[in-house]
């Protein structure tokens, strides 16, 4: 960097991300004490460490490979050329974003001078991934193996969303050129996809001992710790607004990207390209969490977990176009999104016998799956790119956003890339035994041993004189 | 192994090499080490949750054993 401005754009940008990052971090600290605060007093350090361990085992693969996929899988392989180099093929040759530069043995993956966003936004979307695999996390408690959350964090993580990613989040991705398909802070490419991912596996894995009675009838198994889980969704609340920011480009010139000659036009943009304000967006992440608390606190009578949830589920449905939405259009399908999702829940629980313990495919699936639908209706005519009125897209237009083109980018989301890899894996971990815990670990509690030799320690402190 | 050894002939250069840790050109090495490590990692786990369960399965405990083991301090 040789010129002050130019430097400073840079370097402010490089900040911005990494801000962003440390906020996402609140995100897993919220998850991690919400899985906790759910859990049961003799599962809680098992659930506690397998929540923890997605950390490192999604952020060697997304260097290994999560990352690569997001810059070569744009185009599907095979679905719609790429505006870059006009090829539908995986882009890995020398145009710019090829994924080529973000290979693991790139020197672009590392301090580099002559790089300073690659790092800061690889890891604001190593961030998503954990979330992503952290929904999962969270439906499964009590009767999963480590292992085989270990290798479905992974899939979920560094495989499954990242192609959502690159297919409906990328701005070359062939969902916007073909769909119209617009996610704006991601109700379908995170949060559908998860949720979907979790409901495969949980009809694999099976509900806990003694969630239903013999006749069917499914037993409340409630959080053990509650305030524990209050200050969880807090905290996801509050990573989430680091979310939100990530989710955009802090400032960049429209004009000369759009190729609109003789234009200068700086704004912050979303992930698309197409402009937005932080300030607008804030309207609306305040207004669609307040939906989804106002609507969770009548639909489920005041029960303080479905009302806290209830608020992530309202930002998650309303996520699809808060970028463009009115504030109280935000709330209203912040509160349509909860009330589905939680009449749901309990539809799919009573009659499929799913245990999702703490809800992860009803806020997390239902309300994205819903949201992408609803932005369909509301954002129906936009254009999905900036780039269909340049010259860059060169096959045809970009599609404009429409309510048929997002019904099937939510089906790709929630079905084909969620729920139907979920079902597969753990299917595969089921065939080998390595899915789920033996019944009479389940039954004596994941935490037995650790908790004995505990109090075999306090025994023997207890008793010393010196 | 060092990359740089004199800042200031590293930044008057003509064209500033921009990778700057240490071993540039290993890259291939690394990855290959990461990945040794990430497999050797699953493996190991594995093998000891393996074991735990089924040393906890065989003591077939009752489901309200675990209260005995709470601690008061």
């Amino acid at each position: 960097m040789t010129d002050e401005l130019g430097a400073l754009t840079t370097i402010f940008t490089e900040f911005y991300y990494w801000i962003t990052v440390v906020l996402m971090f609140l995100i897993h600290v919220g998850f991690c004490m919400y899985e906790v605060g759910a859990s049961r007093y003799k599962h809680h350090q098992h659930t506690l460490m397998k929540n923890t361990m997605l950390i490192p085992l999604v952020t060697v693969t997304w260097f290994l490979f999560g990352w690569w996929i997001y810059w070569a899988f744009p185009t599907g392989p095979g679905l719609a050329p790429s505006i870059m180099n006009g090829s539908d093929a995986l882009i890995t040759d020398d145009s710019a974003f090829s994924a080529k530069f973000y290979v693991a043995t790139s020197q672009l993956m590392a301090v580099n001078l002559g790089d300073h966003i690659s790092g800061v936004f690889w890891a604001a979307f190593l961030l998503f991934s954990w979330t992503a695999a952290s929904i999962v996390s969270g439906a499964i408690i009590e009767r999963i193996t480590t292992f085989a959350f270990g290798i479905l964090a992974i899939a979920i993580g560094s495989v499954f969303w990242t192609i959502d990613a690159a297919w409906g989040w990328h701005f070359d991705g062939w969902m916007l050129k073909l769909l119209g398909y617009h996610d704006a802070y991601a109700s379908g490419v995170i949060h559908a996809i998860a949720g979907g991912f979790a409901l495969g596996v949980l009809v694999v894995l099976g509900p806990r001992i003694g969630k239903f009675t013999s006749s069917g009838e499914p037993r409340n198994i409630g959080p053990r710790n509650p305030w524990l889980v209050t200050i969880g969704l807090f905290l996801i609340y509050t990573g989430f607004w680091g979310f939100y920011a990530a989710c955009n480009i802090p400032i960049f010139n429209l004009g000369p990207e759009y190729g609109m000659e003789g234009v200068t036009y700086f704004t912050a943009t979303n992930i698309y390209v197409t402009p937005t304000t932080l300030s607008g967006i804030t309207f609306n992440f305040l207004m669609s969490l307040s939906g989804g608390l106002l609507a969770g606190y009548v639909v489920s009578r005041g029960d303080p977990f479905w009302t806290y949830s209830s608020g992530l589920a309202g930002v998650i449905c309303a996520s699809a176009g808060n970028d463009l939405y009115h504030p109280i259009q935000s709330m209203i399908i912040g509160m349509i999104g909860v009330v589905i999702a939680y009449k749901m829940h309990y539809w799919v629980e009573r009659k499929f016998k799913i245990d999702d313990a703490v809800g992860a495919v009803a806020v997390h699936g239902y309300a994205g799956f819903v949201g992408l639908v609803i932005c369909g209706f509301v954002l129906n005519g936009y254009p999905s790119s900036g780039y269909s009125v340049g010259a860059m897209w060169d096959g045809s237009t970009y599609a404009s956003i429409n309510p048929l083109g997002m019904f099937i980018g939510a089906i790709i989301m929630f079905f084909v890339l969620g729920m139907f890899p979920g079902y597969v894996i753990a299917r595969v971990l089921n065939g080998v035994g390595r899915l789920r815990i033996p019944r009479e670990a389940e039954i004596a509690g994941l935490d037995y041993d650790i908790m004995e030799a505990a109090k075999d320690d306090e025994k023997s402190v207890a008793s010393a004189t010196r | 192994m060092a990359t740089v050894n004199n800042w200031i002939d590293h930044l008057s250069a003509s064209e500033v090499q921009g990778a700057i840790y240490p071993g540039v050109g290993s890259e291939g090495i690394l990855v290959i080490l990461g990945l040794i490590i990430w497999i050797g990692w699953h493996v190991i786990t594995a093998k000891q949750e393996k074991e735990e369960l089924e040393k906890l399965a065989r003591q077939r405990r009752g489901p309200n054993d675990w209260k005995s083991n709470i601690t008061d301090g």
